[in-house]
């Protein structure tokens, strides 16, 4: 095989897996064309944005930001606060972003803090913070919220009068983004024809593609790649290295709350207690998906990423029930497969850093290839 | 930090707190209730219309009798609306009105709107009624007074269950 394709494979084998899945899928789920397409439309905006949080820390070299979870509660307190304050509309959407912002920003600098106390260790010790934090985040929304924090709306409240509900409707800022600029399309080859887009949702991951292309070439972008190369060679060039590793993690946390508020006013409700805890899973199984690693991430890696993903969330609930009589297998493989994704991402980033840190060694040692592969293989 | 950054830095978190404020002014929802109920003004009774259609931001019609309410939910302080006297003189009248911003639930008069009545008389703050009232309301929904059965439903007298028996 001709070296070049086989280099590729190899680079692009779970896009490929994927697209070979989806292809396999759709026929099996029957689901009609234009359901699909619309379903898409809707969630690529507010997921990529969710995603697109996750490029800087790997920049960085802090691999995938588990911590992102944290910017997703930033981001419900915000929308809880516009919801008992009565703020509806686009005003309430940005309101909702600007209140995410500190909470966010603070919790990036203490997740990013840690993190630099545990280097090498980034992505565990992300994960466990967020569980953490989810603690801390709980008793926050579940006990201080209508005791400590004064909560106006005795409608968002639990029964025993402090504590906001389960269940939060988003009625006053419901798809505000979304219905910006409407837009509908009829095309008549599908089935249902008409296929709005949701076009400011589009324009909105387009600036933050545009902001990250332009932040890699600023002096901090610079920065954060250098650090992501080579903590030592950084540090050595006079590159404040855990300043930058701090601000990739805080811009990271901040876009996470807006996008978790973006993602949120698509939905229209929040889960108060569960609606942060799956986005960090679900973004960086989408960004995997997309041909992602945990070194290496580009914005066109979150776009396939998040449609390839979106799209196998869609058709194997319908899939496993026309194969099997229950869609409830469906979902389970989905979800084995998205996790599967990561753990597989997880061993193969951490099997390449063992083997290269072996060959290097090997250099010093100044062995001979022969003598390197063995040593590799043992 | 150089006093250049602390300046800086204040600029942003002011202006973002500014931005804040002004998001809360304009953003911040009500409910109207659109009352076609007549409203006395210096002793003289207006009237509304025997139905009228109104339209408030532009949000869908809604068809109206006399001396009713009917909800809408808006964003904002400013507000057009537009009346449509669908029978008599079939008169069609636009207007802006404001809301004060804490105001959660204000009552619009649309004969006052209707007739050009003073601008004050326009929207009311809605005041519930008083929660004696309610409680009073509920009781009489709740009210457990036995009442004599229908004829044929008598309730039959039944054997009388025997003591239970010490242990």
């Amino acid at each position: 095989m001709n070296s070049k394709l086989r280099l590729f494979l190899i680079e692009n084998a779970v896009v490929i897996l994927f697209i070979i899945l989806i292809a396999f899928a759709i026929p099996v789920s029957e689901l009609p064309a234009g359901f699909l397409l619309q379903e898409i439309l809707m969630r690529i905006g507010p997921n990529a944005f969710l995603v697109i949080a996750l490029l800087l820390p790997i920049m960085a070299g802090m691999g995938l930001n588990f911590g992102m979870v944290l910017g997703a509660m930033a981001g419900q307190i915000g929308l809880i606060f516009i919801t008992d304050w009565g703020i509806v509309g686009i005003p309430g959407v940005l309101l909702a972003m600007i209140i995410s912002l500190p909470i966010s920003v603070f919790l990036g600098w203490v997740c990013g803090s840690i993190m630099n106390l545990a280097k090498g260790r980034e992505m565990v010790t992300g994960f466990i913070l967020a569980f953490f934090m989810n603690g801390i985040y709980m008793i926050v929304v579940l006990y201080a919220m209508g005791s400590i924090i004064p909560i106006l709306n005795p409608e968002l409240l639990l029964s025993r009068g402090y504590g906001i509900r389960n269940v939060v409707g988003l009625d006053g800022v419901r798809q505000s983004l979304d219905n910006l600029i409407p837009l509908k399309f009829n095309l008549s080859f599908l089935t249902p024809p008409f296929v709005k887009v949701p076009i400011f949702c589009f324009v909105i991951v387009a600036l933050v593609c545009l902001f990250i292309v332009w932040f890699r070439k600023t002096k901090l972008g610079q920065d954060m790649r250098a650090v992501g190369q080579d903590r030592a060679v950084a540090d050595a060039a006079g590159i404040p290295v855990e300043r930058t590793r701090i601000l990739a993690i805080i811009i990271s946390t901040a876009l996470a709350g807006i996008g978790q508020v973006i993602f949120l006013q698509t939905m229209g409700t929040i889960n108060t207690t569960a609606s942060h805890e799956q986005i960090g899973m679900f973004s960086i199984a989408a960004l995997l998906i997309g041909g992602a690693s945990v070194t290496r991430a580009s914005i066109p890696n979150v776009l396939i990423g998040v449609i390839l993903f979106h799209l196998l969330f869609l058709v194997s609930p319908m899939a496993g029930k026309n194969l099997v009589g229950s869609a409830q297998l469906g979902e389970f493989f989905r979800q084995s497969v998205s996790y599967g994704v990561i753990a597989v991402a997880l061993v193969l980033y951490e099997w390449k850093r063992q083997t290269q840190e072996h060959e290097s060694r090997a250099d010093l040692r100044g062995e001979t290839e022969p003598a390197k592969k063995a040593g590799g293989a043992a | 930090m150089t006093r250049r950054s602390l300046i800086q830095r204040s600029a942003v978190l002011l202006g973002l707190m500014g931005l804040a404020v002004f998001l809360f002014y304009i953003g911040k929802g009500h409910t109207l209730l659109l009352d076609t109920n007549a409203i006395t003004i210096n002793g003289q009774e207006i009237s509304s219309a025997d139905n009228v259609e109104v339209s408030v931001d532009g949000q869908e019609p809604k068809s109206m009798g006399r001396a009713e309410r009917t909800m809408v939910s808006v964003g904002g302080p400013s507000h057009t609306i537009q009346i449509e006297v669908i029978d008599g003189d079939g008169r069609k009248v636009e207007a802006k009105f404001t809301v004060p911003t804490f105001m959660d639930m204000a009552v619009v008069s649309i004969p006052a709107i209707l007739e050009k009545a003073p601008r004050e008389h326009w929207v009311t703050k809605f005041t519930p009624p008083p929660p004696e009232e309610a409680a009073a309301e509920q009781m009489e929904m709740q009210d457990d007074t036995p009442v004599a059965p229908a004829p044929g439903m008598e309730l039959k007298p039944t054997p009388e269950a025997p003591a239970p028996k010490a242990p």
